[in-house]
């Protein structure tokens, strides 16, 4: 799972970059479509609801180009070496987070990100961090949502106790 | 003279045993809420605010203010800290304050941001005391043709904060502008790059983008290089406090953090983060050690913070003098004042005398609670830093989609599967803060594109539209002409120096120090 | 002391957690604005009265209300605490946005309140009444530019109406949309602009100061305690009312529906909404149940027609 970068680094064209371009030139053009296509409407201003979007298109085109120039002679700063494992860790930890907080409550659904969040940092085993996470997040949901209003969802957990 | 009597008056009722306590529970309870990643002042003065309706009048007041100073404190200890600022006035502190901190003087950075931020807070209430009236009237002038112009000075300057590439920070600016159009047009209410989506009718949020660029981001880049050891925890190096070369350094930029941040918080279409960023360029500007801003430069969190606790002081003049809120946390504010029977307006000043100079009593004392409270705690608030990572990190993730769900509640279906929309953009904004950082782009530009592009597109079309298409409009006052001209220096006097040398500039300032 | 500090703690973080009656209104507009003002006069009177022991109020805003609408309709969906202000404005914004969501997506609960839309021009304006905005309007509608609220508002079909009856094409009219009263009010008063429209309670203020001069209202007839003309009486025969109404949220049951109508029919009973209509300038106009959903439906088939005579929308 180790993206070792620093080789790519060396080696030119730099690919991560030339990808970086082509989002932005795809975005740009994009952005001008979306601009192009949209109905127009008259206004006292000459500068209207689509004249900036066109603007910011061409401009973005611009640097995406200009990035393609910078990535062909390796203007990109040297990378340090990455672990993309833990990374997916917090990463799935915020999707599960996501996908289960209207169905499950916040206190399960972030206690779950929290061990997720400290797997990722080396730390586990995930039997004790869930459980933890949980309780933390219960407590964090009581304060917030019931001391203070704030609008929490709240799931089964949350509705045994109140 | 009858001003003083009733500012004594009110001091005398905000000094009370009970009511200092007052303040002092508030300052607490607003530090301690606005410290927490992810939650900016407008929602820890939103969620606190209940708290006080439970005390008498002046306790309730005084306990308000203490909450407003203490929330707005809160968010920069972990902007410094961290790296993980909760609204956008902080961003400017997270970049040179966090730099601060990884060189071990997190604590110098929190005493001048603390300090500043007291500095500020008194200047700039005296002057809502005592000059409300003029300075709404400057505040006033600032038509659509005027605020083009600070926006154009705006994007002029922070092209400070750009780094070390210019293609690279331009890039990440335009990033920004992108995203800032997302969502329906407001002067002809057509939808722009919204995807038919109804959850970005009302754009992106200024405070997620904010939160996933900076806290999700700096934590997914954090474990990505955590195995390798990455950066070292940020040790506590040297003295807490600050140094008398610290002293030196950051008196003159509270002073003109007050001074930029009081005015613009007065404009109806200002706000603090406009404030900050200007701030931040003066500072670059008029140090005498340049080539420390963007490597943990003092300068930079002292003028700042200045500026956006003096430009929250700012915001009170439009909201007491016309009635008017100009931000989210006003806004909220007004909800308050109207709690304790005050009826913000042009007449207020004359009907409601004794509260107002309640008001302004208790920000006073609120104030220096802040600084009583906070200038100790800051040995305890660095500590912060020795949480084991795995702990430490989760905790932040943790509150910081705790901000992001509590503000947007809004539920979206993924398939069959009900999912929260806010918490999606968050996710997909925290790895676009991690890419960028990745690959050498700088954040900051990409929020101030956000806040400035659309403010500046609206007022642009606004000033034609009001001039019938006539462009020397853009030019008919004379605010509007000086702006124009300070934003055409701001753009060429850098390619003036460059042209003329500046390493020989810079040189000579160092010698100048020396 | 110590007992105090307690007592404060746990009544703030207890007494808060009392479950019946807390609303959550939103607001679809910017603080300051009539919305709002309406929300927040609504949270006054239903905490005051202890009809709720927490309202809280939020703000949406942009384009007419229908950010605030489509965000309410997607997350309010089913919850009896959540109300949403709205109005007339809305009306119009569902129609020149091409919304997605419509007003019939949400529960009616009563029209609260109707205000008149006033005219008003800087203290120091050369503009001194409705026949001098009339004779300059006639001469050069684009040199008149009116600061108000979203494009395609009340705001907005006002200043069209008052075109199209002095014979000057309504698609003319230089309308400049703010995002909310607050901002145009700045405008107004910064001199940016000729003259400001939109409802008397966001001028009353400033023209009880003198810092702002009345030109006209747009009521049929002369109203007790405001001191200025009709614009019929200044010529422009436009008579239009721009009320509010609280709604609740999509899908919730019948039986939710009488208990909040029950309570919202207490709140404009009160006291407290009866002084606070009474200090805005804001009509008593309440209506409750099926007589308001007829009288809505009425209102967005006539509002459809205005809006393409004047151009607003194709």
């Amino acid at each position: 799972m180790r993206l070792d970068s620093s080789l790519a680094q060396k080696r030119r064209p730099d690919r991560a970059a030339l990808v970086i371009a082509a989002a932005l030139i795809l975005a740009a053009v994009g952005i001008g479509w979306s601009a192009y296509s949209a109905g127009g409407i008259a206004t006292y201003s000459p500068v209207g609801p689509k004249t900036v979007p066109y603007i910011i298109a061409v401009a973005m085109f611009v640097l995406g180009v200009l990035t393609v120039v910078a990535a062909l002679r390796g203007d990109f700063p040297e990378r340090e070496r990455q672990d993309v494992g833990p990374m997916v860790w917090v990463i799935g930890g915020l999707a599960v987070q996501m996908l289960t907080m209207k169905t499950v409550g916040f206190s399960i659904a972030t206690g779950l990100l929290f061990a997720a969040t400290a797997r990722g940092f080396g730390r586990g085993p995930l039997w004790l961090t869930i459980p933890v996470g949980i309780v933390f997040s219960f407590i964090v949901w009581f304060i917030f949502a019931k001391g203070l209003q704030l609008s929490l969802p709240a799931g089964p957990l949350e509705s045994l106790f109140f | 003279m009858a001003t003083f009597d009733l500012l004594a008056q009110g001091l005398l009722v905000a000094l009370q045993p009970a009511n200092l306590l007052y303040a002092l529970i508030g300052v607490t309870l607003g530090t301690a809420v606005g410290v927490l990643p992810g939650i900016g002042p407008a929602l820890t003065v939103a969620l606190l605010l209940p708290v006080t309706y439970k005390l008498d009048p002046a306790g309730s007041l005084i306990m308000f203010a203490g909450i407003y100073y203490g929330g707005m404190y809160g968010g920069s200890t972990t902007s410094i800290l961290l790296n993980t600022p909760g609204e956008s006035a902080s961003i400017v502190t997270a970049l040179e304050g966090n730099k601060m901190a990884r060189q071990g003087r997190g604590g110098p950075a929190l005493a001048t941001a603390a300090i500043g931020s007291f500095v500020a807070g008194l200047i700039a209430t005296l002057g809502l005391a005592f000059i409300a009236p003029t300075v709404v009237k400057f505040a006033l002038s600032f038509g659509p043709s005027e605020y083009f112009a600070l926006m154009l000075l705006a994007f002029m300057t922070v092209s400070a904060a750009f780094g070390e590439s210019t293609l690279r920070g331009l890039t990440a600016l335009v990033i920004g502008l992108a995203l800032g159009l997302i969502g329906i047009d407001q002067l002809t209410g057509q939808a722009r790059l919204t995807m038919g989506l109804p959850n970005l009718f009302d754009g992106i949020s200024v405070t997620t983008l904010a939160v996933a660029l900076f806290a999700i981001g700096e934590t997914l880049a954090v474990v990505a290089g955590h195995r390798f050891g990455g950066e070292k925890a940020q040790a506590i190096k040297g003295s807490v406090m600050m140094t008398r070369a610290d002293w030196k350094r950051s008196w003159m930029p509270w002073l003109r953090g007050t001074a930029i941040g009081f005015p613009i918080g007065a404009m109806p279409a200002g706000g603090a983060d406009v404030a900050s960023f200007l701030s931040y360029s003066a500072e670059r500007n008029f140090s005498k050690h340049p080539e420390e801003f963007g490597k943990g430069a003092i300068e930079g969190v002292a003028g700042p913070e200045a500026a956006n606790n003096a430009s929250a002081a700012g915001t009170l003049v439009p909201l007491l003098t016309l009635g008017l809120p100009t931000t989210a946390t006003a806004a909220i504010m007004l909800a308050g004042f109207q709690q304790f029977g005050m009826q913000p307006g042009p007449l207020l000043f004359v009907t409601n005398a004794p509260l107002v100079w309640g008001l302004i009593a208790s920000l006073l004392v609120a104030n220096l609670m802040l600084l009583v409270l906070n200038l100790p705690l800051i040995g305890l608030w660095v500590r912060l830093l020795t949480i084991p990572k795995p702990w430490l990190y989760a905790g932040i993730l943790v509150f910081a989609t705790l901000g992001t769900i509590g503000a947007d509640g809004s539920t979206s279906m993924l398939g069959p599967v009900p999912v929260s929309f806010g918490l999606g953009l968050l996710l997909a904004f925290g790895v676009l803060g991690y890419l960028l950082r990745r690959f050498g782009y700088p954040i900051a530009p990409v929020v101030v594109g956000l806040i400035l592009g659309p403010m500046a597109e609206k007022s642009l079309r606004q000033a034609l539209q009001i001039s019938q298409g006539d462009p020397m409009a853009l030019f008919h006052s004379w605010i509007a002409i000086a702006l124009w001209l300070l934003a055409l220096t701001a753009l060429l006097l850098p390619l003036w120096l460059r042209m003329r040398g500046r390493g020989k500039v810079l040189a000579q300032l160092a010698t100048d120090e020396d | 002391m110590k007992h105090f500090f307690l007592t404060t703690l746990v009544s703030g973080l207890l007494t808060l957690s009392a479950h019946a009656a807390d609303y959550k209104i939103m607001a679809p507009a910017a603080p300051g604005g009539g919305w709002d003002q309406t929300a927040r006069s609504m949270q006054a009177a239903l905490q005051d009265e202890g009809i709720s022991s927490n309202v809280q109020v939020t703000n949406v805003p942009g384009a007419g209300g229908t950010i605030g609408l489509a965000q309410f309709v997607n997350q309010a969906n089913g919850d009896p605490s959540q109300l949403i202000v709205g109005g007339y404005v809305m009306v119009g914004a569902i129609l020149t946005n091409n919304s997605p969501v419509t007003l019939e997506q949400v529960t009616p609960i009563a029209r609260l309140t109707g205000e008149y839309e006033a005219i008003v021009v800087p203290a120091a304006s050369d503009i001194k009444d409705m026949a001098g905005l009339v004779e300059k309007l006639k001469a050069d509608p684009g040199s008149v530019s009116w600061a108000g609220g979203s494009a395609g508002g009340t705001d907005h079909i006002t200043a069209g109406l008052i075109a199209k009856a002095i014979g000057v094409d309504p698609t003319k009219v230089n309308y400049i949309a703010f995002s909310g009263g607050g901002e145009a009010l700045a405008a107004i008063l910064g001199n940016q602009v000729t003259v400001g429209i939109s409802g008397y309670g966001e001028f009353a203020e400033q023209v009880k100061a003198g810092t702002l001069r009345l030109i006209g209202i747009s009521s049929d007839e002369r109203i007790e305690g405001i001191d200025a003309p009709t614009f019929k009486e200044g010529g422009a025969d436009v008579s239009i009312q721009n009320w509010r109404m609280v709604a609740a949220a999509p899908g919730i049951t019948d039986e939710q529906k009488h208990a909040i109508t029950a309570e919202i029919g207490k709140m404009a009973k009160s006291a407290t909404w009866q002084k606070t209509l009474n200090d805005k300038g804001w009509a008593d106009t309440f209506l409750a149940g099926d007589e308001f959903s007829k009288q809505l439906n009425k209102d967005i088939e006539s509002t459809t027609v205005i809006l393409k005579e004047i151009g607003l929308v194709k």
